[in-house]
Formats: C-alpha cells, sequence, structure tokens
C-alpha cells in the first residue's frame, strides 16, 4: 500500500482500538447490570431461610428468577413475591422475620382472600409490575397508587389497617358492615345519619345541590382548590378538613360545618375515596348480607379453622 | 488445517482489508456492500473537521434504531389495553429489557439532532448547490421522516406524557387550512386517539416510515454518487489553478536523425490528483466502522445512565398540567401558544399562524433554498465562506431562535403554561394522600 | 508506533468487537427467553381440601380431576395421552370424545388410540392450606395425598 494510505489508518488505529475496547467494558456492564438485580440477594438468602425451619426439600426445590401472580381477570400482574418470598409460609416462618422474607400475617379474615385469588396490589396497592423497590413500591413519575405503608398512613394520620380499609370497600363498597372495617363502618353509619344523599347524588340516587360522589375516589385531586388548606396538598387532606369544616375550605359553599371528629372525618374520607370506577367480575363482590351477619355475634357459630400447623402428608 | 481456515477466512474478507492497491480497486466491484462506494474517495471528503461525519453517524442511528427496534417488536403490543403493561415487561421482567428500550429511546432523540446538526453543516458548508440541490430535497424529506418517526413512535407506551403530547400534536395538524380536519381524522382513524390512533401511528412507525427513511437513504447515497462526491470535491478542484506543466524533455525524429527538444505544451488538470485521493476500501469502510462504534458506544452509554421516561397510563380524563409536546416539537408549541391574534371581531387561532403557516413558511422556504440562494457556486465545499455570510447568518439566527424555543418550553414552562425562572418555586402538583 | 505493538494492540481491538458482538447476540438471544410466563404455571395451587366432595371432581381451567377417598387425595390429568383432548369422567372410566380412547379409573388404557396412561401428577399441601399441584412432576399411581383432621393437621 502506498504510504498516503497508511497515514489514514494510522490516524485511526488508536481510535479504533479505543473504541472496540470500550464496546466490550459497556457490553459487560450491561451484564453484570442484568445480574445484579436488587431481588437476587433475597432469593439466596430464602432457600437458607427455609431449611434453617426445617424445609429442607422446599429449599431444594426453591428456583430463582421473577415470579408473579397472574390474574388477567382483575389485570393483576403481581411480581411483589420475587422479593416477598416468605408470603405464603406464615405456619412454618415466624413474624419476627425482616421484610422481605417476612410471611404475610395470617388470621380468619385474610385467609378467606387467597393470594391466588387477589394477588397483592389490590390491597396493598403500588406498581406489582415493577421488581424494584422504588418502582413497586412508589412507582414512577405520575403513578398515582403508591403502595400503602405504616409510613404513608402516619403521615394520613392513620394506622396501616386504618388506611387499607380505602381499599377493601373497593369490594366490600355495598357492604352495610363488615367485620374488620372499623373506620369504614363507622363512615357508613355517619353518612346514613347526617343524610348525605339530601344535597350529593351517589349511586344514581340522591340531591343535586352539591357535586356527584359516586366515583368521588376517583376525581383528579389537581382540581381542587388549596388556597385554605392546611399541611399538604392532598385529596385525602383536603377531604378532612372540608369534611370538618366546610366553610374554611370552601368559603363559599353550602355545605353546612359538620364539626366532626378528627376521626370521624378520617373514617369518612377513607370511605369517599373508595369509591373508584372498578369492574370486579361477581365473585368478587361480597354478598351484602353475608358480611352483615357475620357482624352479629351468635353464640352457635363456631369459629373457622386457622391454617396453622404443617401439612402431614408428602 | 490451520492454513486452511485462514484461507477461508481471506476468501471472504479480503475486500474489508485489501492488501494491494488492486485489491482495494476490485473490493468496490466484486463485494456487495462495498459496491455503492467509488473505489477512491477524496482525502478532503475523508477530512473528520469538514462534515464531521454527521451523515454517516446519522445512518448509524438509523441502523441502531432499526435493530433495536426490531427486537422491541417481539414484545411490544400494540392496543390500548396492553400497551402500556409490554413496556413496564420490557422494564422489568425481561432480560435485558431495559437496556434494550432505553438506547432505542436515545438513539431516537438523538437521531433528530444529530440528523438536524448534518442539515446545519451542509448548509454552512454551501453543500447544496448546483447539481447537489436535489439531493438537498431528499434530506429535508429525510429530516420530515426522521420527525415523524420520532412522533409515532412517542405514542406507543401509552402514557400520560404519550398519550398528551400527541394530542397537542395532532390539535396542531387540525388546523390547517381546508385539509387540516381530514388530515387529523385520518392520522387518529376518528376524531379521539384511541386503539386506532395507537395502532396507525404503531404500522407507520414499525413499517412505513422506517421503509421510506431506508429507500430515501439509498437514494441520497446514489445522489452523492452522481453528483461527484462530497461538495468538498468542488472546493479541491477550485484550487487547482489552470498553470502551464513543466514540458517534458523529449526526443524527435527530424531529416538528420534524433534532435532534442520539448513535446507539446501541457495544462494542468482541474481534475482531483492521485495525491488528492485515497481507496474507498479500507480508509473510508474503516472510518465509517469507527462512527459507527462510537455511536454506538454513546447509545448503550446513555441507555446504562438514563432511564427512558414512562409516565402513570393513559388517562383521557386527566390532562396533566403541563402538558407538553416532545422537545423537537416544543418549539411549535410555543409560537402556537404564543401567536394567538385577536383583532376587532377576529381572532386567528395560534395553531394556525405558529403551528401551521409559519413552519409551513419556514418549510418551504428550508426545501427551495438552493433555488432562492444568490451565493457564488465557487463558495461551496468549505465552512463559512465569506460570500454565503448572509446566508449562513440566516440559517444560524433561525436554528439559535428555534433553540431558544426550545429551551424555554422544556426548561421554563411550567403548570398552566406559565413561566417558571430557575430558582423560582414551582407549585406541588396535589397527590391523593 | 512499532510493529509488534501495533499487532498486539490490534488484536485486542478486534477481540474486544468480536467478543462484545459475541455477547451482544448472546443477551438478545437470552432476552428471548421469557421471564415471567403469561400462562397457568406448571405448579399451582387448586382450593382448599375440605372444598373437595368424595368422587372425581374435574377443573376445568387447568384440565385435570382431582380425586378424594375420605382423606386420600390424588390428580389425574384430564389431558389424553393420544392427541390432547379433554377426557371426561363417565361414572366407571374415562372416554375421550375425540378419538374414543378409554381409561380405566386409575388412568390406565382400555382401548382406543392413546399409547401411554393418563399422567398422575405429583400433589402436595401448600404451606398455607391449599392443594397444591405440579403438572411438570409425575407420580405412580399409588400416590395418594393423606391429610390428616380437619382441614389440615
Amino acid at each position: 500500500m502506498a504510504d498516503k494510505n497508511e497515514s489514514f489508518e494510522t490516524k485511526d488505529f488508536g481510535w479504533m482500538v479505543a473504541m472496540s475496547i470500550l464496546f466490550l467494558v459497556l457490553v459487560a456492564v450491561c451484564f453484570w447490570l442484568e445480574f445484579s438485580t436488587e431481588w437476587g440477594g433475597y432469593q439466596l438468602e430464602f432457600p437458607q431461610l427455609l431449611g434453617h425451619y426445617g424445609k429442607v426439600e422446599d429449599a431444594r426445590d426453591f428456583q430463582a428468577g421473577i415470579k408473579q401472580i397472574w390474574i388477567p381477570k382483575i389485570g393483576v400482574t403481581d411480581r411483589c413475591i420475587t422479593c416477598h418470598l416468605g408470603y405464603e409460609w406464615s405456619s412454618v416462618l415466624p413474624a419476627t422475620i425482616a421484610e422481605p422474607l417476612k410471611p404475610h400475617p395470617m388470621n380468619d379474615m385474610i385467609a378467606k382472600h387467597e393470594f391466588a385469588k387477589f394477588g397483592c396490589t389490590p390491597c396493598h396497592g403500588g406498581d406489582g409490575a415493577a421488581t424494584t423497590i422504588a418502582g413497586a413500591h412508589q412507582g414512577g413519575t405520575g403513578w398515582e397508587d403508591p403502595m400503602l405503608s405504616n409510613a404513608l398512613a402516619a403521615q394520613n394520620g392513620l394506622t396501616m389497617n386504618e388506611m387499607i380499609q380505602m381499599r377493601c370497600n373497593f369490594c366490600h363498597r355495598h357492604d352495610v358492615a363488615t367485620p374488620g372495617m372499623d373506620e369504614i363502618n363507622l363512615a357508613k353509619v355517619l353518612f346514613k345519619k347526617k343524610k348525605c344523599l339530601l344535597c350529593h347524588v351517589v349511586e344514581a340516587r340522591g340531591g343535586t345541590t352539591g357535586p356527584e360522589l359516586t366515583y368521588e375516589g376517583d376525581r383528579n385531586p389537581e382540581l381542587l382548590i388549596f388556597t385554605h388548606v392546611q399541611g399538604e396538598h392532598t385529596m385525602f387532606n383536603w377531604n378532612v378538613q372540608h369534611l370538618t369544616k366546610a366553610s374554611a375550605v370552601s368559603p363559599s359553599t353550602a355545605m353546612p360545618d359538620f364539626n366532626f371528629k378528627p376521626e370521624e372525618s378520617r373514617a369518612l374520607t377513607l370511605m369517599l375515596m373508595s369509591w373508584r370506577r372498578l369492574s370486579y367480575p361477581p365473585e368478587y363482590i361480597p354478598d351484602p348480607e353475608v358480611a352483615a351477619a357475620a357482624m352479629q355475634p351468635s353464640p352457635t357459630s363456631t369459629p373457622t379453622p386457622t391454617p396453622s400447623a404443617t401439612p402431614v402428608a408428602r | 488445517m490451520g492454513d486452511k481456515i485462514k484461507a477461508l477466512w481471506r476468501k471472504t474478507s479480503w475486500a474489508w482489508s485489501p492488501e494491494s492497491e488492486r485489491e482495494s480497486s476490485e473490493a468496490i466491484v466484486k463485494n456487495f456492500w462495498l459496491h455503492w462506494f467509488p473505489a477512491k474517495v477524496a482525502r478532503a471528503s475523508m477530512d473528520w473537521n469538514y462534515s464531521f461525519w454527521l451523515g454517516t453517524a446519522s445512518a448509524s442511528l438509523l441502523l441502531i434504531l432499526t435493530i433495536t427496534g426490531v427486537m422491541l417488536m417481539f414484545f411490544y403490543v400494540p392496543s390500548t389495553e396492553r400497551a402500556y403493561g409490554s413496556i413496564k415487561d420490557l422494564q422489568y421482567a425481561v432480560s435485558f429489557g431495559r437496556l434494550l428500550r432505553n438506547q432505542h429511546r436515545w438513539a431516537a432523540e438523538g437521531m433528530v439532532a444529530v440528523v438536524y446538526i448534518h442539515m446545519a453543516r451542509v448548509f454552512f458548508t454551501g453543500a447544496y448547490r448546483g447539481p447537489r440541490a436535489v439531493n438537498w430535497v431528499v434530506g429535508v424529506v429525510l429530516f420530515l421522516a426522521t420527525l415523524f418517526l420520532s412522533f409515532t413512535g412517542y405514542l406507543l407506551p401509552w402514557d400520560q406524557l404519550a398519550f398528551w403530547a400527541i394530542t397537542v400534536g395532532t390539535s396542531i395538524a387540525k388546523q390547517a387550512p381546508f385539509v387540516g380536519p381530514t388530515i387529523q381524522f385520518i392520522l387518529l382513524g376518528g376524531h379521539e386517539i384511541g386503539q386506532q390512533t395507537l395502532l396507525r401511528f404503531y404500522v407507520l412507525h414499525v413499517f412505513f416510515l422506517p421503509v421510506l427513511a431506508w429507500v430515501l437513504f439509498a437514494y441520497h447515497m446514489w445522489r452523492v454518487r452522481k453528483d461527484g462526491g462530497l461538495a468538498a470535491v468542488e472546493r479541491v478542484r477550485n484550487e487547482r489553478v489552470m498553470a502551464p506543466k513543466a514540458t517534458p524533455k523529449t526526443k524527435s525524429y527530424s531529416l538528420f536523425g534524433l534532435t532534442p527538444g520539448t513535446s507539446v505544451q501541457v495544462m494542468s488538470s482541474t481534475g482531483l490528483e492521485e495525491s488528492d485521493q485515497v481507496f474507498s476500501s479500507p480508509n473510508m469502510s474503516r472510518r465509517i466502522a469507527l462512527v459507527f462504534l462510537v455511536v454506538f458506544n454513546i447509545t448503550l452509554l446513555a441507555a446504562i445512565l438514563f432511564n427512558a421516561p414512562l409516565e402513570g397510563l393513559a388517562n383521557p380524563s386527566v390532562t396533566p398540567n403541563p402538558a407538553k409536546a416532545p422537545w423537537y416539537f416544543v418549539w411549535l408549541q410555543e409560537l402556537v401558544a404564543s401567536t394567538t391574534v385577536r383583532f376587532g371581531g377576529y381572532t386567528v387561532s395560534g395553531a394556525l399562524l405558529g403551528g401551521i403557516l409559519l413552519p409551513g413558511f419556514l418549510l418551504a422556504v428550508l426545501t427551495l433554498w438552493p433555488w432562492l440562494d444568490r451565493s457564488p457556486l465557487r463558495a461551496g465545499g468549505r465552512w463559512l465562506a465569506p460570500e454565503r455570510k448572509r446566508q449562513n447568518l440566516t440559517f444560524a439566527i433561525a436554528t439559535l431562535a428555534i433553540i431558544v424555543l426550545i429551551m424555554v418550553g422544556v426548561y421554563l414552562r411550567g403548570p398552566y403554561w406559565r413561566i417558571y425562572w430557575p430558582g423560582q418555586p414551582r407549585p406541588e402538583t396535589p397527590r391523593l394522600y | 508506533m512499532d510493529g509488534e505493538r501495533r499487532k498486539i494492540l490490534r488484536f485486542i481491538g478486534k477481540g474486544s468487537v468480536l467478543a462484545a458482538f459475541l455477547a451482544q447476540i448472546g443477551a438478545a438471544g437470552r432476552a428471548f427467553f421469557p421471564n415471567v410466563l403469561y400462562e397457568p404455571p406448571s405448579r399451582f395451587k387448586l382450593k382448599r381440601p375440605d372444598d373437595y366432595p368424595d368422587g372425581y371432581t374435574l377443573d376445568e381451567a387447568h384440565r385435570l380431576y382431582v380425586i378424594r377417598q375420605k382423606e386420600a387425595f390424588h390428580v389425574i390429568s384430564a389431558i389424553c395421552t393420544h392427541l390432547g383432548c379433554n377426557v371426561q369422567w363417565r361414572d366407571t372410566e374415562f372416554d375421550c370424545p375425540c378419538h374414543g380412547s378409554r381409561f380405566r379409573p386409575d388412568g390406565t388404557v382400555i382401548s382406543g388410540p392413546a399409547p401411554r396412561p393418563l399422567d398422575w401428577f405429583a400433589t402436595t399441601v401448600s404451606p398455607d392450606g391449599f392443594l397444591e399441584v405440579d403438572s411438570g412432576k409425575d407420580v405412580a399411581r399409588d400416590f395418594r395425598l393423606v391429610i390428616g383432621g380437619k382441614g389440615q393437621a
């Protein structure tokens, strides 16, 4: 080759080598990222934990990888169990185990809401499709439905068990009263007592003085006016303060100042925010009368068996 | 055995690493991939500082987008019920899915910028003059295809960002006089953005526009060959002044035997000399490979460092505040938002003025520019020729204005499209709880 | 730069590109192996043992029969071993509607084109008290899952 061609080869040689090595380095980084998942460590820990509690065969059969509960009927694709591996092991693992491996608490009520039928997010919120902690718990930008946590509940002056009732009411909306949903039950009682339907339409019944509340839980928080609202600009705060003293939040309102106690306002707000456009198949909607009957203490009823001990046969 | 393998390897790859000038020439004629290259290419065309190889970078990005795009097609579902979930799956449940999607997104945004900068380079070097005017027009169409590819792709994730950006974009299209509503009707497949819109945008994005881009790209390359290479070649030709060459001593036959003397007067050629050129294979093919590697590395690095945005599921009832077009269209949105004119009882909508008429005018001027340009032909093929001061200044000012509008739209506009200066607190978006 | 160093660097450069390219092909190949399946998993939960009556109960969604004899459970696949249709339990035998294969109550073939007996699936009780079937694991025809006490004990 003539000298002139050499010069191009010389000019480009250094860059070609450098870019080639950089290419390999970047691809190696991609592989490293792919294998350093947030859930990988927990999946190494879990079989050891199972073995420690005597479940040697299950520990041996454990397969690593993304795990999901898929329920197309209700649009659930929950990968929470990729980290929360102990969820179905309350009969073996103690509740003192740290998150995320700790077993899901178990009692009669929870036993009725089987994991295979409900998944996780209908009750807990969050983005079930995600496999990172931030992605699943808070969700990405603009994700409206963060996971209900102790911290989030505390921010709103509630406990987790109180706040989660908002989501229970997605299906139990038409129960007159439901065992285990004290706050919502209180809200339903107040709703009747204070005759909200005089001014508001809810499910095609009521007056038109005030806005329709049938799907109040779907309302866009940005449409609310927060000028006179104390604290954070959340729909929860707005409703609590509006229910307590409507004229303080909306000076020109026709709604009377009910002066509810704080727990009453919070209960009513939980109920209002539970009213969303959701379509669950009929087998998910509880029979209102069954729930009401369960509220009555009956001397002849036998408690439903609690799955507690390990199964016998193998 | 080792020799046989080496011989086989040599047989298949000789064209890419020719070992003689003859092999270099033959490579162009005998190899399918190389047949579109000239046997030799001017050194001036190879110069980094002339073209910055932006055209090659644009083509590299198109190739990266095509490959990553085809891979994404195995996972993405163009249904309003499933699109969002399929993107989430890519992000969280498909091996390397996050990186694949990211690389596609950043290559796409990069391509809009690189194609524009390539166009600016062609303009500032006056490389659209003369016969190259046709290729300029082809380039403008390629630029529009790039923009439209980006626009159709933007809708596919079916999140709030996508849905409302396309709402803004198609509403601007509706304002075109006479044909506007019909164009919007065909684009959307109806009056609202829905399943039919998603499907149309999907087919446009994965089939029609890529085919158009590749076919036009091939024609774009063909025109470069027909036009005699890059415009830098014209500069080299212009610099070759016709001057008498030193006359070679020669012998001539006279009546009495050999007589020493000189032969005919020869002028130096105004064509390219051998010293001006190098063999395309391997020099140009090597640089193309290098540019591709650099571009690939940059997009991969961006994919590793930054996630492609994904907001909440598209909700036709809730408009995000503010709702912005993608950055390469946000300058249009700025124009639309600020050019509504009211006089007397009449209102001229900003969507018509700033969204259709002004950009339409700019596009027409851009396309017809080679025929509007009055600078001397000799000024082409080099950077910022003084004879082209007026033309270059016009383009620079227009580009600067567009960049300023983009910056304002992206960084300074907050809720209700009000201006918020850096440091000025913005109202927090209310949440549920 | 002298020839020897050049040669090594050139080798490193080409080697890097080749390795990275092959790794990319590998990554692309890996991406095509789904990590999550949108289909019923091969291992799944049914109802609680107490929800099943004695005898043969068809589970259409999972294409199997749950057979209970007092406290002993076993699960037989309803998928005909001939060409995959669902067999029907007819009180004394399984009949396949597609090509007429007949099977005994334990799944062995009486007559017809079916080449093998019906599969028996490994069945256990899940930690939270549901019957759990592993359709990827076969067991012998003497398998019984015996459950002691009410529910489980």
